[in-house]
């Protein structure tokens, strides 16, 4: 009999970027990336555990604009050539490092690897999400939803409206990429604010999530901290919280498994160590040095000086941390059953792109631990909110307090001097698309297409990800000029509805660009 | 025939700048004012140093902003081609103020006034208009429906005449904030000019309110708050546990130490003093041309020749001696070349560091 549950999330997300008018755009890499070593990976160890018969649980969200580009074709087609490209580059490595057999067994390393992703991915006919959806229909996966293009709420709560749209986009086009409705949602950033519960209620959502104090500075107080579910007054949509205990043990750079010597070196990448005419057809176009995702260094310890990845020595570290993280949530789960007297659950949140792209081993480590807790215990059980739930349906009721799980547990990661500037244009347009909305409640043909594409544009400008780099300072042109595009976009259509003058080759040209979201009803931003 | 060749390279390592210094995500507090939207617009911010930053605080979410920027990977330089060149318009000519939650002890607004608005509070006021001071005032509206009087206090805070945003420090967590922005005149009295909506900062502790039915022992809950923040057993308990919290919490003692020891990835810009660098590697390029339908072998591996009959084959170049036989064998395998050569490496290197000038 367990005492108690792991509810492991993974938020899988990245900004809509495509860009047709562009052979080669270098931004569409963060997605070639992921799907090269964070998606494909994590199916590979879902779909081997279902072949094995291990049963697992799995929470993990894919967010309106990861599922738009991974069902894209242009984009489809685009990662064909970008992992035939990887797969040309480890030939030649293969063959550049014959004195150097301790790089030449990795560069076989990664033709492998990069020739299974290839295979994986015209396996499911190259749209990926077919292959979550296959493990949510099996029971494994619980997969939820996110803000449509990723919106941090708390700073568009002067504009309820928007956050309805957001919400109402990513339900719809959950329900028609994944067959049937979404009952969760993971909260873009974790942000929440109280009152939001209301329209994730009216969009039929069931359960979000929140950071620790956003459970633990609720009131009144929540009787088993973060470590069982809350009900949100009034509403009764269900909150899980972020135990930080086990969040701390992968994500801390102190404590966290990533950091180990063992593992492989992110910042090592022959793009940017080879020398430049040998690695110039395979970075960017401009000649700019990007990540090829071939990295031949372990991190070793804190001296520039590395040394050779060791595939073997990783996998036994990524097994006994695995076997470690186990080992401490056993006894976090014994320590408070006793203490609790109930069956406490533990919520491990983690962005999935953590698994893979950025710890190399993440994998893995996931495919231990899970292996461990089906095959050598029963203190635990895996569980997902919606079974959770269905099991214990009677839970504590609380208002929420305003948090998030960026920098310092609020706004600040989105609302500091360096993106400040964006909220005043970005409130604006919610507002002109209310008075849109208001002025043309049954509009059709062109003057639909243009309201539908205004929805479009301000959502894309809402994505949190630009105010997120900008917020960092480092490389901020794309994101300034993406904020500025859509809005910009945004702006002339409205003019342009106003003034009943749509230019109907400039509109298709946009849609053809910004193209997702397809049955989008601008209706709903109200 | 075979030649061979050399190939030194002197390669600077670069590496993605905004990778290596993920933990620069922890950008300086913001100060306690700032004349936001128009500096912004303008210019960008400023290159953040290194130095001084292994110093700075690390509070929650610093690992989770790291880790997901490196999902954003950036070149080193990027054109910018706009697709449409104009700017945003700096105001939308229309009174208006919003108020936002920073955080429990922080408020964020922005502003514009219309000219219009300006106009005739100048017909209005006349000299007095010049010599008013622009004013936020701050009002406390806590559990209260606001009408404009009834606040349970309120603060002014005196902004500068181009200013049109401001953070604002209320202090005051679990509270309702409403703000307006006008003129004060010199005989003290406040016009209002614009009026902001109301925002509620968030308790930055738990709750002192237990429900009833689901009551908890004071001790117990201290224990299971530390738990979910993740202290684990050793969670600070006893009188005054909320205050030790908060001061874990937010003030970065929570993560702090250490993080200058953490290898990668979250890795930190190279130590002080001088960072002077140098990498060398060397690469050979065999390359030759033997009848295009021969077939020939390097090191006694087959290699493919191009349709012209000539190859090129690229290895790195270890140090010591590397003899690589290129043998040809004609397509009726009557007749057989081979050319061997013979290359070694052997590196040494130095280091000096002279004298600083003094200056």
């Amino acid at each position: 009999m367990n005492k108690g549950y792991l509810c492991l999330v993974l938020h899988s997300h990245l900004p809509f970027v495509r860009h047709p008018e562009h052979e080669d755009f270098l931004e569409e890499d963060w997605l070639y990336e992921a799907i090269t070593e964070t998606y494909i990976p994590l199916l590979w160890v879902f779909e081997k555990l279902v072949e094995d018969k291990i049963d697992f649980r799995v929470t993990m969200s894919l967010t309106p604009t990861l599922i738009s580009m991974l069902t894209d074709p242009l984009l489809q087609e685009r990662y064909s050539k970008h992992i035939n490209k990887l797969i040309e580059l480890s030939h030649r490595e293969i063959e550049r490092t014959s004195w150097q057999p301790e790089f030449q067994h990795l560069a076989i390393m990664y033709l492998n690897l990069f020739c299974r992703a290839r295979d994986t991915f015209e396996h499911h006919r190259r749209n990926l999400v077919l292959g979550f959806k296959r493990l949510q229909d099996l029971g494994k996966l619980e997969i939820i939803t996110c803000g449509a293009t990723h919106g941090y709420f708390p700073l568009m709560d002067v504009h309820k409206e928007s956050v309805r749209a957001q919400l109402k986009v990513a339900v719809d086009h959950y329900e028609r990429n994944l067959g049937r409705k979404p009952r969760g949602i993971w909260l873009p950033e974790c942000g929440y604010v109280p009152g939001h519960d209301e329209l994730l209620r009216e969009a039929g959502l069931k359960f979000f999530f929140t950071d620790s104090h956003g459970v633990l500075h609720g009131h009144p107080r929540p009787k088993y901290g973060v470590f069982a579910p809350v009900y949100c007054k009034n509403t009764g949509v269900a909150c899980f919280s972020r135990d930080l205990e086990s969040s701390k043990q992968v994500w801390s750079s102190i404590e966290g498994y990533p950091g180990d010597y063992n593992y492989r070196e992110f910042y090592r990448d022959i793009g940017f160590d080879l020398e430049y005419d040998y690695i110039r057809p395979y970075i960017h176009p401009d000649g700019v040095r990007i990540n090829t995702g071939i990295k031949y260094y372990r991190i070793t310890g804190p001296a520039d000086q590395k040394e050779a990845y060791n595939p073997h020595g990783a996998r036994e570290t990524a097994a006994s941390h695995a076997g470690n993280f186990l080992f401490n949530r056993q006894k976090q789960v014994e320590y408070l059953y006793d203490f609790m007297g109930k069956k406490p659950m533990i919520v491990s949140p983690y962005d999935a792109e953590l698994y893979g792209h950025w710890w190399f081993e993440g994998p893995q480590w996931l495919d231990f631990l899970i292996r461990k807790i089906s095959c050598d215990q029963d203190t635990i059980r895996m569980i997902t909110p919606s079974e959770y739930l269905a099991e214990n349906p009677r839970n504590q009721v609380i208002t929420p307090s305003m948090s998030s799980w960026g920098w310092k547990g609020y706004s600040e990661m989105w609302l500091q001097g360096s993106n400040d500037w964006i909220y005043r244009h970005l409130h604006e347009g919610s507002e002109r698309m209310t008075e849109l909305v208001h002025q043309y409640p049954h509009a059709g043909g062109l003057a639909q297409r243009a309201l539908n594409q205004a929805l479009r544009e301000l959502l894309l400008a809402q994505s949190s990800d630009w105010a997120f780099i900008l917020g960092t300072g480092t490389h901020t042109s794309y994101a300034v000029r993406r904020t500025k595009d859509h809005l910009l976009r945004f702006n002339r259509i409205y003019e342009d509805i106003r003034a009943n003058n749509i230019d109907e080759e400039w509109l298709a040209d946009i849609e053809s660009k910004d193209n997702l979201f397809p049955d989008i009803d601008y209706r709903v931003h109200q | 025939m075979v030649i061979n060749k050399i190939k030194n390279s002197v390669k600077k390592m670069l590496r993605p700048a905004g990778k290596a210094k993920a933990v620069k995500t922890v950008r300086q507090k913001v100060a306690a004012s700032r004349v936001t939207a128009k500096k912004t617009l303008k210019s960008r911010p400023a290159p953040v140093v290194s130095a001084p930053e292994a110093k700075r605080e690390v509070v929650l979410g610093i690992n989770e902003v790291a880790i997901e920027k490196t999902k954003f990977s950036h070149p080193q330089v990027r054109k910018v081609q706009r697709v449409m060149p104009s700017e945003l318009p700096y105001g939308y000519g229309k009174d208006k103020m919003v108020l936002q939650v920073r955080d429990p002890w922080w408020l964020q607004t922005y502003w514009e006034v219309a000219a219009g608005t300006w106009n005739t509070l100048k017909d209005k006021l006349k000299e007095m208009f010049f010599n008013a001071k622009k004013v936020l005032r701050v009002y406390d509206v806590s559990h209260i429906h606001f009408n404009g009087k009834n606040a349970h206090r309120h603060f002014d805070i005196e902004v500068s005449h181009e200013a049109s945003s401001w953070y604002i420090d209320v202090g005051g967590p679990g509270r309702s904030w409403c703000v307006d922005y006008g003129l004060k005149l010199p005989n003290g009295e406040f016009i209002t000019i614009l009026r902001s909506n109301t925002v509620n900062t968030p308790l930055d502790g738990p709750s002192w309110v237990t429900d009833e039915e689901w009551m908890i022992p004071e001790e117990i809950f201290g224990r299971l708050y530390g738990m979910g923040f993740g202290f684990g057993k050793s969670s600070p308990v006893g009188k005054g546990w909320q205050e030790r919290f908060k001061h874990a919490l937010f003030s970065g003692v929570l993560a702090s130490p250490g993080i200058t020891s953490a290898g990668s990835p979250v890795k930190l810009p190279r130590g002080k003093g001088r960072q002077f660098w140098l990498v060398v590697d060397c690469e050979l390029i065999v390359y030759g041309a033997t009848e295009p339908d021969a077939s020939v072998t390097v090191q006694g591996k087959p290699i493919k020749l191009r349709p012209d009959g000539t190859f090129t084959l690229r290895f790195a170049l270890p140090d010591g001696k590397q003899v690589i036989p290129v043998k040809a064998v004609s397509a009726d395998e009557l007749e057989e070349r081979t050319i061997t050569p013979i290359v070694s490496r052997e590196t040494k290197s130095s280091q000096v560091l002279k004298e600083m000038a003094a200056t």
